[in-house]
Order: C-alpha cells, then sequence, then structure tokens
C-alpha cells in the first residue's frame, strides 16, 4: 500500500513537474512556525534567509519568489501546508522546518513528490540516516553530530563520571545517546540518566536532587527554549554548578535567550555548531548585518536560515532551476559561512562542519560566548543511509 | 428527542448543494479544507451527540478521536490488516473505549463531569505521547487510505477523498440522527431533564449513559480513522486536550443539542481559521472574541439563533413552537 | 540515594514549594466558584499575565515593586473583566462560562504574544533571596523557601479571614446559600465582586513569586491550567482546605512519582484524578454536602 502511495505521489509529481517553470525564477516555500512555541525560531530563521538572499542574491542570475507557510510547529498542518506548496503554489524548493516530528511528517511527501527540502533546523539523525532522502538536504545539524564531540573532550579535560538529563522525546534520547556513547567509549562512566517529561516539567527540583546524590562529577544535558531557561536559573539556585559543573549541548545556553538565564547561566560550558563570537571575518560580517537589520545577535537558528538560502543560491549558480537540478546541486554544494567550512556528505546529504565547546560568559552587554575549542569537522555515521 | 424541522433538512440540502459545488471546483487546497471540515463534523457531531442530547459535556472527545487514528494506523501498518478492516476495528475501539469512560464518569454530573472526562483524556495522551511503541512525539508514518478502485474511485487523489470524507459525513450524520430517534436517544434525552424522573421510572441510568457514550466514540473513532488516512500520519497532538475544547467550541458557535448547528459550525470554524490565519499569525485572538461574543449574545449559536428567529416569525402564525435546547445542557448538575 | 535522610528532606521541600505555587492559583479559582459557581478557565492566563508584568517592572525598577505590581494590575484585569464579562453571565448556567473563559484564554494568550512578543523572558532573585540556606545537614535555595513561605502565609491569613472576620462570614454565608445570604441583607453582588478581583490578585501573585523560577513564555498559562484544574477538583470545589489538600497531594504525587518511578510520573497524577472521582466525585473536602 505504501509503495502505491508513493508511485502514486511520484505519478502526480511528473505531471505537475511537466508544467514549465520560468528558468530565471524560482519559487521557494518557507515552512516555519510562525505562530506556537517555537515561534521565535522561525522568526530568526526567516531572518537570516532574508538577509543571505540580499547579501549574496545577486551573485546568481535567478531571483526568488518566497511563499510563507506557518507550521504551527503541527505535524499535520507542517505536512497540510508542504502539500499545499507542491500541489497548489507549485514551487520549485522548500526551506525551512523547525521541529523533528513536522520533518518526519512531511519526509515521505518530500521524497514523493521530488520537490528538494533544505532542512533549516530539525536535528532528528534518521532524516540523514535510515530514512534519508536525495530531495532532503540539512543545512542546520543532526542531534548526534552536535553531541557526539564532546563524549571525548570531556573526557580529557578529566571527568570521568556523568550524570545525564534531557527531556523525554526522540531529539532528548538522541543528543544523549551520542554524547553517552562517546563518554563511554573514551573511557568514561554514565552513573545516573534521567528523562523528564517533555514540555510538562516545569520544576526540575527533583531531579536535580537525584543528580547531585549521584556521585558524578560533572551533568551533561540537552534542554532548549523555556525548559533551558527554567532548567538552567534551577541548576544554579540549588548551588550545584560549583561542586557539579553543568556541560551541555549547546541549545541550553543559546544566545536567542541566554540573557533570560542571567547570571545562572556563566560557567555552563556547552558545545554547539555556531556561536555569535567565531572569530572569524565572514562571520563578523553576518553578526554586522544581522544585528543592523533585526537589533538582535544572530542566534544558531539565525545561521541555519542564512546558510540555507546561500546554499540555494550557490546550487543555482550552477544552473539549477527546477526541482531536479535544483536537488541534485544541492547535494554538491560547498562554502563557507559565519561557521567555518560548510560542505554535504555525498553520504547522507547532512551538513558536514566544525563543534565549538564554549563558555558561557559575562560580557560588556549581558553574557557573551567564550569559545574553549573548536573541535575537528563533523561527519555523522551513514546510519543505513541509501540515497536514492 | 431530534426532529428534523424544514429549516433543518433545507440547511442540510444548502450545505450538501455547497459541498458538492465547492469539491467539484475547488483546487487542491479547496479540497484539503473541505476534507477538513467533513472530518471535524463528523467529531463534532459525535459530540453533539453526547452534549447537546446527553448533557454530558466531553473533553475526551479528542482523544477518543486519537485513538481512532492510531488504532486504524497500527491496524495497517503494524499488525497487516486491510485497510477496511483496520477501519472497522478502529471504530470499534473508539466505541469500547468510549463505553468503557461512559460508564466510569456516569456518576459525576455538571463540571465534575468535564474535569473527569479531561483526565482520562489527558491519560491516554501522556501515554501515547511517551510510549516509543506509539512513535512517541514524533507520531507514526504511513497510514494508507481505503482503496476504492474497484468502485472507480482513487482516494490517493485530493478530490476523490474529500467526497469520500463527505459520503462518511452523510452516513456518520444519519447514524447519529437514527440513534437518536431510537428508544436509547430518547432514554438519553429524558435522563437530560430530569435523571431522577427516569431512575423512579426503573432506567438504568448510567448504563444508558454509557451506551451513548460508546455510541459516540465510535463516530469519533471514525473521524480518527479518516484523519489519520487524510494526513496518512498521526502523531500524539490529536489526542490533547486543546483538541476536545476545539471541538466543544464548534459544537457551541453551531448551536448544542441541534446536530445540523455543529455541522454548520465546523464549517464556519475551518474556514474561518484558514482566512484568519492567512492574513495573521493571531488567529486565536480573533477566534476566542468571536466565541466571547457568541455565547455573550445568549444565542444558541449561530443555527440556534437562527431557528430562534425563525421560531419567531412563525409564532406570529402559529401558536408557538417548542423551543429548542437552551446552553444550560447540565441542568441536573 | 534511599538510605540518605537528606535526599528525602530535599524532596519534600520539592514538594512543599510546588504544592506552595499550585496553592496560590488554586485557592483563588476554588473560592470564586465555591461562591459564584463559576469556573474561569482563564485563570492560568491571568498567572501567566502576572509573570509578565513582574518580568517587566523588575526588569525596569525591580523585583519587590514587581511583586506588588503583578498582582494589583492582574486584579485590575479582573475589575475589567467582571464589569465587562462576568457580571453578565452570572446567571448564564456553567456551560456559557466555561467557554466565554475558554474564548479568554485564546485572547488572552494573543494579547500576550503581541505586547510581549515570543521571546522567553526571565526575572533576577534579589540579593537577599539569591542562594541557599543551611539546615538540618541540607542546602536548599532560599527562593524556594520563600514560596513555601509565602505560601503557607497565604493559607494561614485566608483561613482567619474566612473563620474569624465579618466579610469572611459573609463569604461562607454566600457559599452555602447565596439567595439566603442575600435574604439577609448580604450586598452579593459586591462580595462576588471582591472575591473575583481578590482572586485574580492571587493568581498575579502567584505569577509573580513563579516568574524568576521559571521562565516566563506566552504559554506557561496553559501549562499551570490543568495542574490547577486537577488540583481543585481533587481538593474538592469551593473549599479552602480543599485546595490546600489538593495542592498538597499533586505536589507530593508528582514529586515522589517523579523520583521513584519516572516513566509513570505523568500519568500517575491522572489516574489518581479519575480514581477520586470515581470514588468521591465531589472531591475529597467539597464545600457542601
Amino acid at each position: 500500500m505504501k509503495t502505491t502511495l508513493k508511485t502514486a505521489l511520484a505519478g502526480l509529481a511528473t505531471c505537475l513537474a511537466f508544467t514549465p517553470a520560468l528558468a530565471e525564477d524560482i519559487k521557494v516555500g518557507l515552512l516555519l512556525p510562525y505562530s506556537g512555541v517555537y515561534a521565535s525560531l522561525g522568526q530568526d530563521i526567516d531572518d537570516g534567509f532574508a538577509l543571505a538572499l540580499e547579501t549574496y542574491g545577486a551573485e546568481t542570475g535567478a531571483t526568488f519568489d518566497l511563499i510563507r507557510e506557518d507550521t504551527e510547529v503541527s505535524p499535520p498542518v507542517g505536512l497540510a501546508k508542504t502539500r499545499k506548496l507542491v500541489l497548489q503554489d507549485k514551487v520549485d524548493v522548500m526551506a525551512g522546518i523547525v521541529s523533528s516530528g513536522v520533518l518526519g511528517a512531511v519526509r515521505d511527501m518530500v521524497h514523493g513528490s521530488k520537490v528538494p527540502l533544505i532542512v533549516a533546523n530539525a536535528g532528528n539523525d534518521e532524516a540523514t540516516g535510515e530514512s534519508c532522502s536525495p530531495y532532503v538536504v540539512r543545512l542546520s545539524f543532526s542531534n548526534g553530530q552536535v553531541n557526539r564531540p564532546m563524549g571525548q573532550w570531556m573526557f580529557d579535560q578529566g571527568i570521568t563520571k556523568v550524570y545525564t538529563l534531557a527531556p523525554d522525546y526522540a531529539a532528548g534520547h538522541q543528543m544523549i545517546d551520542a554524547f553517552a556513547e562517546a563518554f563511554t567509549a573514551a573511557g568514561g562512566e554514565i552513573v545516573g540518566q534521567e528523562y523528564t517529561p517533555f514540555r510538562k516539567t516545569q520544576d526540575f527540583g527533583p531531579y536535580l536532587t537525584k543528580a547531585q546524590a549521584s556521585g558524578a562529577e560533572a551533568v551533561f544535558v540537552f534542554y532548549a527554549g523555556g525548559e533551558a531557561i527554567s532548567f538552567v536559573k534551577q541548576y544554579d539556585s540549588f548551588g550545584l554548578k560549583t561542586d557539579l559543573p553543568l556541560y551541555g549541548s549547546g541549545f541550553l545556553t543559546s544566545s536567542l535567550y541566554v540573557n533570560a538565564q542571567g547570571p545562572a547561566a556563566e560557567g555552563v560550558i556547552t558545545a554547539l555548531h555556531y556561536v555569535p563570537t567565531i572569530d572569524s571575518v565572514e562571520n563578523k560580517d553576518f553578526v554586522a548585518a544581522f544585528t543592523e537589520k533585526t537589533g538582535r545577535i544572530p542566534s544558531e537558528y539565525a545561521v541555519h536560515g542564512y546558510d540555507s538560502a546561500r546554499a540555494l543560491i550557490e546550487a543555482t549558480k550552477t544552473g539549477a532551476s527546477d526541482r531536479e537540478t535544483i536537488a541534485a546541486a544541492l547535494g554538491k554544494v560547498s562554502f563557507t559561512g559565519p561557521r567555518g567550512p560548510l560542505s554535504i556528505d555525498p553520504a547522507t546529504n547532512n551538513l558536514i562542519q566544525l563543534i565549538y565547546v564554549y563558555e558561557t560568559v559575562a560580557g560588556e552587554t549581558g553574557l557573551t560566548q567564550k569559545v574553549l575549542a573548536t573541535l575537528p569537522a563533523q561527519q555523522d555515521p551513514v546510519n543505513g543511509c541509501v540515497l536514492k | 428527542m431530534f426532529r428534523h424541522t424544514p429549516l433543518r433538512i433545507a440547511t442540510l440540502v444548502l450545505l450538501g448543494a455547497a459541498a458538492i459545488l465547492y469539491g467539484l471546483n475547488a483546487e487542491y487546497f479547496g479540497l484539503e479544507i473541505l476534507t477538513e471540515i467533513a472530518i471535524l463534523a463528523i467529531l463534532v457531531i459525535a459530540l453533539d451527540m453526547v452534549a447537546g442530547f446527553g448533557g454530558m459535556v466531553s473533553l475526551f472527545h479528542g482523544a477518543l478521536m486519537g485513538i481512532g487514528a492510531y488504532g486504524f494506523t497500527l491496524l495497517a501498518t503494524k499488525a497487516g490488516v486491510a485497510p477496511l478492516p483496520a477501519m472497522i476495528g478502529a471504530m470499534a475501539l473508539g466505541g469500547v473505549v468510549g463505553w468503557i469512560v461512559g460508564a466510569i464518569c456516569a456518576r459525576t454530573h455538571g463540571i465534575y463531569f468535564i474535569m473527569a472526562t479531561l483526565a482520562f483524556g489527558q491519560m491516554a495522551y501522556s501515554y501515547i505521547f511517551e510510549s516509543s511503541f506509539f512513535g512517541g512525539d514524533d507520531g507514526l508514518s504511513g497510514a494508507p487510505r481505503l482503496d476504492l478502485s474497484g468502485l472507480g474511485i482513487d482516494l490517493n487523489d485530493s478530490r476523490g477523498f474529500a467526497f469520500f470524507a463527505l459520503a462518511l459525513l452523510l452516513a456518520a450524520y444519519l447514524a447519529a440522527v437514527a440513534i437518536l430517534r431510537s428508544g436509547l436517544g430518547r432514554s438519553v434525552t429524558g435522563i437530560l431533564h430530569s435523571e431522577q424522573r427516569m431512575r423512579a421510572l426503573g432506567l438504568n441510568v448510567w448504563r444508558v449513559k454509557a451506551a451513548i457514550f460508546g455510541l459516540s466514540g465510535v463516530l469519533a473513532g471514525l473521524a480518527g480513522t479518516l484523519a489519520a488516512q487524510h494526513i496518512m500520519y498521526v502523531s500524539p497532538g490529536l489526542l490533547a486536550w486543546t483538541v476536545s475544547g476545539e471541538a466543544l467550541v464548534v459544537v457551541i458557535l453551531g448551536g448544542l443539542g441541534t446536530l445540523v448547528g455543529p455541522v454548520v459550525g465546523a464549517a464556519f470554524f475551518v474556514l474561518l481559521k484558514h482566512e484568519v490565519s492567512a492574513h495573521t499569525t493571531h488567529w486565536h485572538l480573533v477566534v476566542g472574541v468571536i466565541l466571547i461574543a457568541v455565547v455573550m449574545s445568549r444565542a444558541n449559536g449561530i443555527f440556534g439563533w437562527l431557528e430562534a428567529r425563525v421560531a419567531r416569525w412563525q409564532g406570529r402564525t402559529h401558536a408557538a413552537k417548542t423551543g429548542n435546547l437552551a446552553l444550560e445542557g447540565d441542568s441536573d448538575a | 540515594m534511599t538510605s540518605d535522610p537528606g535526599f528525602w528532606i530535599l524532596q519534600g521541600l520539592n514538594a512543599l514549594q510546588l504544592s506552595m505555587l499550585l496553592f496560590l492559583l488554586s485557592v483563588g479559582l476554588t473560592v470564586i466558584f465555591g461562591l459564584m459557581h463559576f469556573v474561569n478557565l482563564a485563570h492560568g492566563a491571568l498567572y501567566a499575565l502576572g509573570a509578565y508584568v513582574a518580568a517587566s517592572v523588575a526588569a525596569a525598577v525591580g523585583y519587590w515593586p514587581a511583586l506588588i505590581a503583578a498582582p494589583l494590575a492582574v486584579a485590575l484585569v479582573g475589575v475589567v473583566l467582571y464589569g465587562g464579562l462576568i457580571k453578565r453571565m452570572r446567571k448564564a448556567g456553567p456551560m456559557s462560562q466555561v467557554l466565554v473563559t475558554f474564548g479568554l484564554i485564546f485572547a488572552m494568550l494573543d494579547l500576550t504574544r503581541i505586547i510581549w512578543g515570543d521571546f522567553a523572558l526571565g526575572i533576577d532573585v534579589p540579593q537577599i533571596l539569591s542562594g541557599r540556606a543551611a539546615f538540618l545537614g541540607i542546602e536548599y535555595p532560599i527562593y524556594r523557601l520563600f514560596i513555601i513561605a509565602l505560601g503557607g502565609l497565604a493559607f494561614v491569613a485566608l483561613t482567619l479571614v474566612l473563620s474569624r472576620t465579618q466579610i469572611g462570614a459573609m463569604i461562607r454565608a454566600g457559599v452555602d446559600n447565596d439567595e439566603m445570604a442575600a435574604c439577609l441583607g448580604i450586598n452579593v453582588e459586591k462580595l462576588f465582586f471582591i472575591v473575583f478581583c481578590v482572586g485574580c490578585g492571587l493568581a498575579g501573585l502567584a505569577g509573580a513569586i513563579a516568574a524568576p523560577l521559571l521562565s516566563v513564555t506566552p504559554d506557561m498559562g496553559l501549562q499551570i491550567l490543568i495542574p490547577t484544574l486537577i488540583v481543585i477538583v481533587i481538593g474538592g470545589l469551593g473549599s479552602l482546605q480543599g485546595a490546600i489538600a489538593g495542592s498538597l497531594i499533586y505536589g507530593f504525587v508528582q514529586t515522589f512519582g517523579a523520583v521513584l518511578a519516572p516513566q509513570l510520573a505523568s500519568v500517575l497524577i491522572y489516574a489518581l484524578l479519575a480514581a477520586v472521582l470515581v470514588i468521591k466525585p465531589a472531591g475529597l473536602f467539597p464545600a457542601k454536602g
């Protein structure tokens, strides 16, 4: 049944592909949450995307016609909007997707209709693993990629016993699993693990008390958004930071909301694929341009949007102008962006990029990020991905 | 008991004609909206059966729909059951779960009934959300659509599926009318007017309540199987209490206890949501204000207001007709 | 871990802290219901509003003014709501009331987004409340002790007001039988108005004290609504004892559920609620027989 469905969709897509598109005008569907809990992430990605089109748009002969759709962070809504973009608006390429749930929901539609999708946030490992697709190219990160290098790095700092905490949903498990695997492979020991009910945990006190009693030397966590703010503040209020230093996935202290955490975030050490304080010409130009445009410091989400648009421009520079050629060209792009040198892994369509270990420190105007180490470019294992 | 007044029949014919005309002419996204309306309409018909005619204001119906959707997807993908028996199985599951929850909650009244159904709904939601067997937060994909190619209908085509959903909506409506006109339906309305009197007459009240709740669960389950086939993907969000809350809003906007009204409400709600969200991301604000205005107006929803106007107009010539059920459904609370 | 008494004391305090936060929220809701038979689903939205006002005021002039301004501002919103909506809905039956307040949730959710944006806000705790206190061989955050104390204080104060003062007697009479109370010359309308505004103010206060502990986000009101409803339904609508008992049950079940049976933690509380409703359909301490 599933295969008949796919053939049906593919058939539908071939019919639609006959509609001749103007070679120079490319219709881009942006699928982002403009409302709901991730609205601020969607806004940052959108701003980054627009900025890259302004900055690099002149380099290509193509012009871009943007159609924005609100996914409301809801898989069914995201899927309905994707179908609208593909079937009614007949877009040439889509970009966006913040939540892994939405990405999982739209994946078959994207694959079946052969409309390329540039993933600008969602990090679920399967998207560039067992359910990868030649039409899904990720310009953001994968959950494993960001956390795996921290396993070795933390062990190298002399930490041998770690307690982990994360929200109880797929991304939480993937982030922690990747770290834990690398950490134990390096010789460390995970002395305790806890997964908190996702979006239902406001008081982390009970879990923090457990971590304190576990005999660990450090705590490694993944939290994002509102949960990250509560977690970091409560961790500090329990006075754990001095005896039990807090490490984590870099989303914990994202520049997007680190100032809502206040002094509680000082000294927290995390790893991420982008921080606004990376010392490079490309990054400084980007930060200056983004700040001038929006009045905000760009977060990793803004960079996802920026690099997604940049990748699209790079793809069109090779002459790609319709669904099939754009998809093929996207898989081969490489350029140096604010995060450093980027290229697409030909085996999985996931981005290969550097990982930065950073400490949140007090700066002149609020909190800022001090890069402690730049870890070599990370390439995910193939994870059963067959691109066809 | 439910009656087909001329106004109700006229509205149904009008709605049906509009749906068919729209369905024949709409583009892709219009067909999506039509399908969405049909699915929501089935759910609110199920809800109106218990809330409007039985005074059982349920916040469990989102969960019943979700159970139907998950039941269908699991049967069709993991158990390898053909889509049609999977649909029937999922509806039966909705009925059984509905019956059990209805039986347990039957003792409570008014706000306590609402809270009890909310508690069961949240239990189902939390369980599915956290269970890896159900795909957790990421949900399950791969729900197939029914194969009606033998009848010359292609359900993988948006237009075919929209008309399929409309046909099932009609079937659900007729089933609800038949149930409400049966002996069971009369008992339910009797309980709404005076539970004590019905009890004195020797009626087993909880059994009646459980039965109607179970039948309502079958219809909600049907809505769920359709939702799963429509988006070919299920996620725990289907079971969230806000889905039940929105369904309740639709019933009230349309007209509680009129069966036709909620269908009007479903069409109105889905169209409004799409229109407003095309212009602003703040559609909640607009819907909230409209909801407040409708309830404050003291009319029984859009359709109830229409019925009251027609009744007043008729009242000038004929003897006064009996009014419909007022908003205060749970009068014996 | 189980052998260390300090661990259990800490977890007990965690449970107590959660209970007291929920108590401040649920007491307003339950007394409004007991007196006016009015279920205000927008209570959670008022709590979120309190948190936002507190965050804004704290950013401008500091924490203590915020702690006073937030309940006052939310009580003022209560005045407007009462005059504009609630008064007219008084006779409209529970269904309409539930729906009007459901509409209010929608409207207020978007209004806070329009005014304060989607970005999460945070508040810093004043110097005197930050840090930890050491006692019984453990260390515990002072701010959490402050919440426990504030909740306890509110409980004692409300108990005294209800049992010892004239207005308390009037409220009790109104809860028992509002028509009879009106016959005895009590101005029931005015009583409703006062209780409604005080209830809103308490929700605002809860928002203000929760703000430094949690993060201030548009959906925080929706998140807290279900726990609050569970508390008052378990406790029994309309009674102060019910609110405190329900809050304690919720706080302890949630905390120790998370510690002892993490896989069951989120289902446990709903199962408990269902069990209470089946065994005692009107809750543990209903306001009237």
